[in-house]
């Protein structure tokens, strides 16, 4: 049983001045969760559902710094009285990015890792081991370098970490951000299992399909505080235009619609010849004589992980030095400098490509044209900051932005150097609905503004909200080819699985 | 930068504990630095440069054995055939070099091997084995798992700074330093951050103690490297 | 004393610490280029300083910088230098923490000085040609080549290199210590992440 009596935080945070500030939290928080029971907690970013989440597993008040009032109680005990070691024995974390979460490079001294903690006895631990490898069918998992998994075979490694400590309680914050549909799929089974072995589930996350026959509850939060309660009956019937009126994320992907408004085609094409190309392990790599595509467009790219996605943005944009393929833009034949000269790729994790002091200097440092002056450069760089909204933050640093923020921040140096195609890897991972949104309507303008621009995503909701073509890789090779419309929905939804349909 | 990830070096036909590979270590550098190159110390040095090579060839480093044999050997022919036919600083230089490599090569295979045969949770458990405190092993496991990261984040950052063709190392190295360095730091910060919170929820706790899966134990062939160790540390004192 | 750190301090000291070492090891690869090597002692330091600089802004315990200098003292040890290194990367922190105790681990004229001071241990990887080290050297050349023959070779590596090295050491320190407070400034205040 976990209560909630009363419950308000806030962060002190230092702002850019040195000024000691509160920022977000939640607010007059009241609520109970029964044993056994799956919470889903939802709404926009910064809404209060990650607070929720530290406050079980005890980093908030123990980690992170605050002010706080009321009582969190976990089986009457109170978290702020237990060290924060204790209250692990008993609640589970899986958290957002795959990157931060592991303490350790083997995949077995991480999933043992919990458990070394408490001090259990070596043999004991390895014995759980064995027996959550055979259960969750992850032997292959065991023994290897976490640096080399893909981000959903890491989650599920951090899964059966859980499984091994086997704690009573198990909070998840944002799962789902970095996976695809096969491991959003294994995840899913693994969250069946836990509901099934009577274990509390709370789960913090903006992607909500996957939950729908598992929740039991479903919070959705605003500013703090929580504004709407779902119960079971009402999640498994919620039809996507229902949840879309209440800012969420849709409970079901089979009666998403297109949206057709947009579609006029350019008659210029983009041609990949070539693009062969086979990393060092021998494995991975792509293999595409020849793909084409409208100019003046978004495309989306999809297919698993390891499906040569990534492989494919880098060659796209001349990242990789021995690589010979060409693109041909019209008349223009692009080799791999050259690509490097007019593509531009958003990356996942934007703040690796900021350098900058302030959200201009990043425009600015971005315009190659020479013949400019310093002023006209400045005046260049304030109108595409002005088309993103950015102008109200020209001169904070990038790094004090929100993640949106600083994707339009990047996007904006995109344009300012006057790239033709545009590259976004992953652009929705881990947004809510009103940020997806936003970039949904990006996309479009950089489509208007006539870039051509290749979205490599997991997100269906994206890919209907403003895609004009997709591109499905399989293996290293292009396995369809096809605009959006009316009669290629279905094969669209087919890829996405059985919840899409 | 990859420190023995996997503890299985299937096929090692000599496994030492890790506290035998750091005495080993410190015994060679001693040695090979301060020793002379005859009687009985010569024969010491002679010991001291074999132990590298059969623990390398032990873990099928032989890349690496052979490397070592090519420096080795034409370090010694050159001393003594080949240095003595030069003169002035053309002398002095090659001596210097023969030197060097003669005096160093040893220790820093030695390292290469205990690199290359060791995980980091067993150099860990040995560490604490040897009563070393947590503020130093938890620190130390963080390093080695922050090095593979790190060199992720490098090559994302060096992605998009090709991609906006900035800095370039020679004209503006200010700037190029800025703009590596920078990102990585802010990286580092919020890494530390994100880790430090998902370990606590691990349980990890600074003052209590944890227990170790992996294995570590001193075993017959420990034995003898330590008490050979020993014996020429005596030998190498008394003459 | 272990009682008074927390996860988070021990986990920074990580991270900060490979950072370092990385830069460190990154510089150092410029050292194969052979007019370049005589400024190691000058150009590690200065850059290596950038990233210390944020690390002290980030120190609020005493004794994490002498982990941090253990922790590349038991690094360079695994790795194959030669034993001095541990004493003088141990002695370095030790020498460093006194510096930021001073200033109470706030001033960053302290860091700068502390930056400096730190970056001692760097002789630590050079010590072995020099002093006693050098004199064992001799000694077992003695055997084969006489007397002379050692004289002259020990006027070629006479011991004041290794306080000019000092001086680099001091130098590269104090100007990456300043670097880096300004990277501070320009870039982690205005963000808010120092």
């Amino acid at each position: 049983m976990i209560e909630f009596k009363n419950v308000s935080y806030s962060y002190n945070v230092v702002d850019a001045d040195g000024n000691a500030v509160d920022k977000g939290g939640v607010s007059n928080i009241n609520l109970n969760i029964a044993d056994g029971e799956f919470v889903v907690l939802t709404g926009g970013s910064g809404c209060g559902k990650t607070t929720i989440t530290r406050m079980i597993n005890g980093l908030i008040p123990h980690y992170y710094k605050g002010t706080m009032s009321g009582t969190v109680k976990i089986d009457g005990k109170d978290i702020s009285e237990r060290p924060i070691y204790e209250t692990a024995k008993n609640v589970g974390s899986v958290f957002q990015n795959p990157r931060s979460q592991f303490f350790n490079v083997n995949t077995t001294d991480e999933i043992a890792f919990a458990s070394e903690n408490q001090r259990r006895e070596p043999v004991d631990i390895k014995m759980s081991i064995s027996e959550t490898a055979s259960s969750m069918a992850i032997e292959r998992l065991l023994n290897r370098n976490i640096f080399e998994l893909s981000g959903g075979e890491k989650q599920i490694v951090a899964c059966a970490g859980i499984n091994v400590l086997s704690p009573d309680v198990i909070v998840l914050d944002e799962p789902s951000s970095n996976l695809d549909f096969y491991a959003i799929e294994r995840l899913k089974e693994i969250l069946q299992n836990w509901k099934a072995q009577g274990k509390t589930v709370i789960v913090a996350e903006h992607r909500l399909f996957f939950l729908r026959e598992l929740a039991d509850k479903l919070l959705i939060m605003q500013n703090g505080e929580i504004v709407q309660e779902l119960d079971k009956e009402k999640i498994s019937t919620i039809s996507s235009a229902e949840t879309e009126k209440l800012g969420i994320r849709p409970l079901r992907l089979d009666d998403l619609k297109a949206e057709f408004q947009h579609r006029e085609q350019s008659d210029i094409t983009i041609t990949l010849e070539n693009f062969c190309f086979t990393y060092s392990d021998g494995e991975h790599g792509i293999d595409i004589p020849e793909l084409e595509v409208p100019s003046k467009s978004v495309i989306a790219v999809i297919g698993h992980n390891g499906a040569g996605k990534s492989t494919l943005a880098r060659n796209i944009c001349g990242l990789e030095k021995r690589f010979k393929g060409v693109m041909r833009y019209g008349k223009k034949t692009l080799k791999n400098k050259d690509r490097l000269h007019n593509c531009y790729m958003i990356m996942q994790d934007v703040n690796h490509q900021l350098f900058t002091e302030s959200v201009k200097d990043e425009a600015v440092l971005s315009i190659t044209d020479k013949s400019l002056s310093e002023e006209e450069k400045e005046k260049k760089a304030l109108d595409i900051l002005s088309q993103l909204d950015l102008n109200e933050y020209a001169d904070i640093h990038p790094m004090a932005l929100s993640g949106g923020q600083k994707q339009r921040t990047a996007i904006a140096s995109g344009l300012a150097s006057e790239k033709e195609v545009m590259i976004f890897d992953e652009p929705t991972s881990g947004l809510d609905l009103s940020h997806m949104k936003q970039v949904s309507d990006e996309l479009i303008k950089l489509r208007k503004l006539g870039k051509t621009v290749f979205v490599v995503t997991h997100d269906l909701e994206l890919i209907l909200s403003c895609c004009d073509r997709v591109v499905r890789l399989e293996k290293g090779t292009v396995m369809e080819n096809y605009d959006i419309c009316e009669n290629n929905i279905s094969k669209l939804k087919a890829f996405f699985g059985k919840e899409a349909m | 930068m990859e420190i023995g990830v996997c503890s299985n070096k299937n096929g090692a036909f000599i496994k030492l504990d890790p506290r035998s590979k750091l005495l080993l270590l410190i015994t060679i550098s001693i040695i090979m630095i301060g020793a002379r190159t005859v009687e009985v110390e010569g024969v010491l040095r002679l010991i001291c440069a074999a132990i590298p090579l059969v623990l390398l060839l032990s873990i099928r480093e032989y890349k690496a054995s052979f490397i070592y044999l090519l420096l080795l050997g034409s370090a010694l022919i050159c001393e003594k055939h080949i240095a003595p036919y030069t003169h002035g600083i053309c002398n002095i230089v090659l001596m210097m070099i023969c030197g060097l490599i003669t005096r160093f090569v040893a220790g820093y295979m030695m390292g290469w091997y205990t690199v290359k045969s060791t995980s980091v949770s067993e150099f860990i458990t040995a560490m604490e084995r040897m009563h070393c405190p947590s503020f130093i092993s938890i620190p130390m496991s963080v390093m080695f798992r922050y090095f593979p990261t790190l060199s992720e984040e490098y090559k994302s950052i060096n992605d998009a700074k090709r991609m906006r063709e900035l800095g370039h190392p020679f004209s503006q190295p200010l700037t190029y330093i800025e703009y590596i360095l920078v990102p990585l730091m802010m990286s580092t910060v919020r890494i530390a951050d994100e880790l430090s919170a998902a370990s606590l929820s691990k349980g990890l706790s600074a003052g209590e103690k944890r227990t170790h899966i992996c294995e570590v134990s001193i075993r017959p062939l420990d034995v003898f490297a330590i008490t050979g160790t020993m014996v020429m540390f005596v030998l190498f004192l008394v003459y | 004393m272990e009682k008074k750190f927390e996860i988070k301090d021990l986990i920074t000291v990580g991270v900060f610490s490979a950072l370092y070492s990385i830069v460190m090891f990154a510089v150092a690869c410029l050292g194969f280029i052979p007019i370049l090597m005589v400024f190691m002692p000058l150009l590690c330091p200065l850059v290596a300083a950038i990233p210390l600089m944020l690390y002290f802004s980030k120190i609020k315990h005493f004794g994490m910088i002498t982990i941090t200098g253990t922790l590349i003292g038991i690094l360079m040890f695994i790795i194959g230098h030669p034993y001095p290194i541990l004493i003088f990367c141990i002695g370095a922190g030790l020498l460093t923490e006194v510096v930021l105790k001073m200033g109470n681990y706030q001033s960053i004229k302290h860091c700068v000085a502390a930056s400096a001071v730190f970056s001692l241990w760097f002789l630590g990887m050079v010590i072995a040609f020099f002093f006693s080290f050098r004199d064992a050297y001799f000694a077992s050349i003695l055997d084969g080549y006489g007397q002379e023959y050692v004289d002259a070779m020990k006027s070629y590596t006479p011991t004041w290199v290794f306080f000019a090295m000092i001086i680099m050491c001091l130098v590269g320190g104090t100007v990456g210590g300043l670097l880096g407070a300004k990277v501070l400034k320009k870039h982690f205040r205005k963000a808010g992440m120092a």
